[in-house]
């Protein structure tokens, strides 16, 4: 066990981005401008600490090597059982700790320019520094009661980041989006969790995959459950069917888009899946869905994403089709191949971000084909796109080449050839459109005045820049395989391994590095980029030709699959119905009920109003009649009297009522 | 005096004899019911005022008779009687001088003119 | 006696209805004061001669001169029709007069009075003045009422006044000059 003073060390590292939060919230339109350097502090600080662990981790630090292990109960429920709040640090949630820190801070060092002269500066940050303590606190989770709370945590920090412009209604439909769609998976989530819960008695994740070897969940009740957790995943990482929330999360600041959007919150599913791999890997039907979902929706992504004209749009479905590798990883077995595919990816997509960013930043527009020529007006931002996009195009010896291989070559290798092709054809779209968003907004003559006077972003936007393309480059060579023949350990496929159960589960063999197959994959990028170059640098006219040619495939492309128009046409219209159902019942059968009282008793005031007709005698009518009455009711001894003077009494109120 | 014959006797005697508590009763009763009938249909504020004058004169009526009648009363009804005839004086005084004074204003004494409380 | 009590009994029975029913105020008022004398008849045939006395006094002499006055100062002409004069609670007023009427007699008639036999009243004026005063034996009460009721007399003097009193400004009575 560790000493209290790392326990604090640990703590602090969701703790210190929380309390930046709460600060902010409180002196915000004190601090203004200067929130940025409260943040940043924090972050910075949150990031050695993780440093620090992953290295204890790691065994570097002396008294480490093990994981890291503390729990404190939470919530007491007697019989039921205890919810604790903990730590867990294994080497897959070190790298995550480091990750998220870092890019993090990158993201926060670009906004102190992107963000400036915002109206509300300093929430920003704010809901930045909670988003970063929620990723942080639901990476460190060891129970799946404590993810769930920072995976919703996450998600309202994505909605609110989204929103952060409400003004504009398109931005806040797109929050309203991207909540409920995530909220789906989040509900398929809580389901699984509690079935897990009520058949092992537990929320811990190596109790319930103790429990579920030992049998205590039944097949298809532990496949469903499985799946049920998957499907949280799958509205956390924008896959297919729950994708359709991510490209209309652009419509946040692109510092958000390049920090949820990209490197952290959207990998929560794909951690959530390696986190739990034990669990997975007893179920091979689950397995096989996560495989095939991803290469489904990698392939999927990749299409929408050659027609769209918005250049952050293209980045956003490269992100889904990129998480969709990353599932396809996980799925087939390859858990080292997924997860650093996820670490090289956070930091390539945070540029590629970044890149859009700075343009739009420079230029105001999103459009692609309003800029153009910007190569050399806004070098930095060109050179550093390029890298980053031949390293998500896989080009040896980029780092994304490394992770994206792995995947391909795994799916290869276990014979499972539909996935083969499904990644190796993404490969190529995926190379065909980042270089045609490259080669169409920096190469030719700029196309609009705003291109025209484009220049080079501010320092503190380029400085993170260039620190995020050295790591794309670099980030990828802690994992070169040994039989690549360079004399380097593979470090990080030493530091984050599946655990021995999962190995032997799986039963796969270990591959060498396969030449062929590598070599394959970088001809098929370069050919996807020698297409881009073709299409849209030598012969610009061509591609419009090519989209008039094929004009429905097109317009197909450019409307997602028209999934939009599916869900909309059916849940949509579906909630819309029971929503305007609901709001005519409540205001015409409740508010009737409610008003009907009101009316009611006037109506009925209304009528006894006439009784007060201000006449004296009419009153001494009604007391003398009152009087006789009662006196015949007194009376009653004189039995005949009584149905005589009934009858008079009646006949005396008729003749009132006639005469009122 | 010549024996007279026995029906013509009992008709004498009947016609001699004091009538029962029951019939002064009866009388005071039906006189408070004219009154009462008149206070309800009269317009006329001073007539609807006789008509309570009325109504107080039977229940004297009924009280003198309780108090000629019964033998534990001590004959008190008579004193009570005096004391209604005072305050019905009384009743009337100050009755009519609000009929003038709702007459000056409002230059009627029909009592169903004067509905300002209606409602 | 029988004879005496029908006989007074049609006259004060007969008196108020024409009250009730005459279209003249005036001819009411006439009515009203019959109605009072029969009711002092009845008083004498009662043992309550004092009593039969400031009948008279009182409500023949006083009250109806009062009442008289009232009529003179709030003058109307003789209406022609009985619509005039009798308000839209006419039946509703008979059905509920007829049965309170009927219903009290019936109660009286039915009533169990115990032994009862005329001669008890107040035959002496001494007897019915010392119960006036709270003298005779179980009358003691009257000593107050006897008070009471000269207070409310004065205050009821002062408050007609008050009442009927003209304020600075308006106009002379005009139904004085009619």
């Amino acid at each position: 066990m560790e000493t209290v003073g790392q326990q604090l060390i640990i703590t602090a590292i969701p703790a210190l981005p929380a309390l930046v939060f709460v600060v902010l919230v409180l002196f915000g339109r004190l601090l203004k401008e200067n929130a940025q350097y409260v943040a940043i502090l924090g972050v910075t600080i949150s990031l050695v600490f993780s440093v620090f662990a992953l290295l204890f981790v790691a065994g570097i630090v002396p008294g480490g090597g093990e994981p890291i292990e503390f729990s404190k109960p939470w919530i007491n429920l007697g019989d039921g059982g205890v919810f604790s709040m903990g730590v867990l640090i294994d080497g897959l949630a070190a790298v995550m700790l480091v990750v998220v820190c870092f890019v993090s801070l990158m993201i926060q060092l670009y906004s102190g320019a992107f963000m400036e002269g915002d109206k509300r500066f300093a929430w920003f940050y704010a809901i930045l520094n909670l988003f970063t303590a929620s990723m942080l606190g639901l990476v460190l989770a060891p129970n799946f009661i404590q993810l769930y709370f920072f995976w919703e945590l996450v998600g309202v920090c994505s909605y609110l980041l989204v929103g952060h412009w409400f003004e504009k209604p398109s931005a806040r439909d797109a929050a309203q989006k991207a909540f409920l769609v995530t909220r789906i998976g989040d509900a398929a989530l809580f389901i699984g969790i509690i079935i897990f819960w009520s058949t092992t008695g537990s929320v811990a994740f190596e109790d319930i995959s103790q429990a579920a070897q030992a049998g205590f969940i039944g097949g298809s009740v532990f496949t469903a459950a499985v799946v049920l957790v998957f499907i949280g995943a799958v509205g956390k990482s924008a896959q297919f069917p729950l994708h359709v929330w991510l490209p209309d999360a652009m419509e946040g600041p692109t510092p958000v888009s390049a920090l949820i959007h990209a490197a952290t919150m959207v990998a929560a599913g794909v951690y959530l899946v390696a986190r739990t791999y034990d669990i997975f890997v007893q179920s091979p039907t689950a397995m096989l869905v996560v495989a095939y979902i991803g290469g489904f929706t990698a392939l999927m992504a990749g299409t929408m994403a050659l027609v769209k004209k918005d250049i952050k749009r293209v980045i956003a479905y490269s992100t889904v089709s990129q998480l969709g590798y990353m599932m396809l990883g996980l799925g087939i077995g390859s858990y080292t191949a997924g997860v650093f595919h996820l670490y090289n990816h956070a930091f390539f997509k945070a540029l590629l971000f970044l890149c859009a960013g700075s343009i739009i930043y420079a230029m105001d527009s999103y459009n692609m084909f309003e800029m153009g020529g910007l190569r050399r007006r806004m070098p930095i931002t060109f050179w550093a796109m390029v890298l980053a996009g031949l390293s998500l195009s896989g080009i040896f010896p980029f780092a994304g080449f490394w992770s994206k291989d792995a995947i391909v070559a795994s799916a290869y290798e276990e014979h499972l050839y539909v996935l083969f092709a499904m990644a190796l054809l993404t490969v190529f779209l995926t190379a065909f459109y980042i270089f045609r968003a490259i080669f169409v907004a920096f190469t030719g003559e700029p196309r609009t005045e705003a291109a025209r006077n484009a220049t080079e972003s501010p320092g503190i936007m380029t400085g993170p820049m260039l620190i995020l393309a050295f790591l794309s480059v670099v980030s990828g060579w802690v994992g070169i395989p040994e039989s690549f023949g360079l004399p380097i350990r593979d470090y990080f496929a030493e530091f984050v391994v599946p655990s021995e159960f999962a190995t032997q589960t799986l039963g796969l063999e270990d591959q060498a590095f396969s030449f062929w197959l590598g070599g394959l994959s970088v001809l098929v990028a370069l050919l996807g980029i020698g297409v881009a170059y073709a299409l849209y640098v030598q012969r610009p006219e061509r591609s419009g030709a090519l989209a008039r040619r094929f004009a429905p495939v097109h317009t197909f492309l450019d409307n997602g699959w028209y999934f939009d128009a599916l869900y909309g046409a059916t849940f949509v219209r579906a909630a819309r119905w029971l929503g305007r159902a609901t709001n005519g019942f409540d205001r015409n059968v409740l508010g009737g009920l409610v008003g009907g009282v009101g009316r009611g008793a006037m109506r009925t005031g209304g009528l006894l109003q006439r009784l007060q007709s201000g006449g004296v005698q009419n009153y001494a009518l009604f007391i003398l009649a009152a009087v006789l009455v009662i006196g015949v009711i007194v009376g009653a001894q004189y039995a005949v009297m009584v149905v005589g003077l009934i009858a008079l009494a009646t006949i005396a109120a008729f003749a009132v009522g006639v005469r009122l | 005096m010549p024996q007279m014959p026995s029906q013509a006797q009992q008709v004498l005697d009947a016609l001699l004899a004091s009538p029962a508590l029951e019939a002064y009763l009866v009388v005071g009763a039906i006189m408070f019911a004219i009154g009462a009938w008149g206070a309800l249909v009269r317009r006329n504020a001073v007539v609807i005022f006789m008509c309570v004058e009325l109504m107080i004169n039977g229940v004297n009526l009924t009280l003198v008779a309780f108090a000629d009648f019964l033998p534990n009363a001590g004959g008190l009804g008579a004193s009570y009687a005096v004391l209604v005839i005072a305050i019905a004086a009384a009743e009337i005084a100050v009755g009519l001088a609000i009929v003038l004074a709702v007459f000056r204003s409002r230059r009627t004494v029909n009592v169903d003119e004067v509905t300002s409380m209606r409602g | 006696m029988t004879i005496a009590f029908g006989f007074l009994a049609g006259m004060v029975l007969v008196s108020a209805l024409g009250v009730v029913i005459s279209r003249n105020v005036v001819h009411s008022a006439l009515f009203m004061s019959g109605s009072f004398l029969g009711v002092a008849g009845f008083f004498v045939m009662l043992n309550a001669p004092a009593l039969a006395a400031f009948q008279v006094l009182i409500y023949v002499g006083a009250v109806t001169v009062v009442i008289l006055f009232g009529i003179m100062f709030t003058q109307r002409p003789q209406v022609r029709r009985y619509r005039s004069i009798i308000n839209r609670q006419f039946w509703a007023g008979l059905c509920v007069a007829v049965g309170v009427g009927v219903f009290l007699s019936y109660v009286v008639a039915v009533e169990d009075w115990g032994s009862t036999a005329p001669g008890n009243g107040p035959r002496e004026v001494a007897k019915i003045g010392r119960q006036l005063l709270g003298v005779a034996p179980g009358s003691d009460i009257f000593a107050l009422l006897f008070q009471v009721v000269s207070v409310l007399l004065l205050v009821a003097i002062v408050a007609a006044i008050v009442v009927s009193r003209r304020k600075i400004g308006t106009g002379v009575d005009r139904g004085v000059e009619e």
